[in-house]
């Protein structure tokens, strides 16, 4: 099994359904445009580099947005 | 009303308004358009994996609204840096509001941090409103290090307490070279008329207009009070008198 921490909880996936790209990620946890921004091992990527962001096991990745706020 | 200036970009609206806490997303825009608030702020979260289409900003036209990103949740000047670059990388935007509150109970602004925080991120290009408690000194320290605004206090967050800082607000009023924001605890709009009654340039209200019974109308109690505010500053208050000043001539008294 091959693992991510994605906002603070683990998940595994077995290694053919292991996402390739943030993009696919995305897709695989049905996360809409909502999501303004990531983080993949502290490091920040844009949405535009989503598609073109690869995605290895044991990354530590944070989906973030807005909500609303004062 | 005369614009307000916030890092060289003008507005016509003095009253911030904040985005939490609204009962819905239309509601929330309702209650935006009605007040004419220009900026509005909102806060940077995790995505609820098990509700990812959750969207409480759908309504938020982006077009007409500088959106202003809080770092709300924040405890040190560290994790502040960090929702503000990853706020920058999201909206293309790099205004900031810089909040560092380790204090769950009353939400108390961190001086030291928000400074420490306040200084990198101006050398890293961002507009920064650091909201702080009401202290003259730190608003000037904040102002040298090139902040856009002070955000001072008028009371703990959410408290609708008003302006229990007053004294310490006039300080930083008549002291700042950059615009003061009230922010936080106005629970009423006369909180907001007294706020700029006293020279603030401008308030931010969230809690008052959200969990009204009618954010609506209450948007635009606080809009009204806050244009109010502004036109008696500009008029000129005269001050409080010990005595009685009679308004009414005090000769030709039918009495004689």
């Amino acid at each position: 099994m091959k693992s991510l921490q994605i906002n603070g909880q683990r998940r595994q996936f077995p290694p053919e359904e292991m996402p390739a790209t943030l993009s696919a990620l995305l897709e695989k946890l049905q996360i809409g445009p909502t999501t303004v921004v990531a983080e993949v091992d502290g490091r920040i990527v844009r949405p535009e580099e989503f598609a073109g962001t690869e995605v290895r096991d044991g990354q530590t990745i944070e989906l973030i947005k807005f909500m609303g706020g004062g | 009303m005369d614009k307000l200036v916030i890092a060289g970009r003008q507005f016509d609206s003095r009253l911030l308004v904040g985005t939490g806490k609204f009962a819905s997303p239309q509601v929330m825009a309702q209650a935006l358009a009605a007040c004419g608030a220009e900026i509005v702020t909102v806060a940077l979260r995790r995505v609820d994996i098990g509700n990812p289409q959750d969207d409480t900003l759908r309504e938020v036209d982006r077009e007409k609204y500088l959106l202003l990103p809080n770092t709300s949740g924040a405890r040190t000047a560290e994790e502040a840096i960090r929702l503000s670059r990853l706020a920058r990388a999201a909206t293309n935007i790099n205004w900031v509001k810089l909040e560092v509150t380790p204090d769950p109970y009353y939400l108390l602004p961190d001086p030291v941090e928000t400074l420490k925080a306040a200084e990198t991120l101006v050398k890293e290009g961002f507009v920064v409103l650091p909201y702080i408690n009401a202290d003259p000194i730190l608003a000037k320290r904040l102002a040298d290090v090139g902040t856009a605004t002070v955000m001072p206090l008028g009371s703990p967050i959410g408290s609708n307490q008003g302006l229990k800082t007053r004294a310490a607000l006039e300080i930083i009023i008549e002291q700042s070279s950059v615009p003061v924001v009230v922010d936080a605890g106005l629970g009423l709009p006369s909180h907001a008329a007294e706020a700029m009654e006293i020279g603030a340039d401008a308030v931010l209200v969230n809690t008052a207009i959200a969990t009204a019974s009618d954010p609506c109308e209450m948007a635009v109690a606080f809009k009204l009070a806050v244009e109010a505010g502004r036109r008696a500053y500009l008029a000129g208050p005269r001050a409080p008198a010990e005595r009685a000043q009679a308004s009414s001539p005090l000769t030709g008294f039918l009495r004689d």
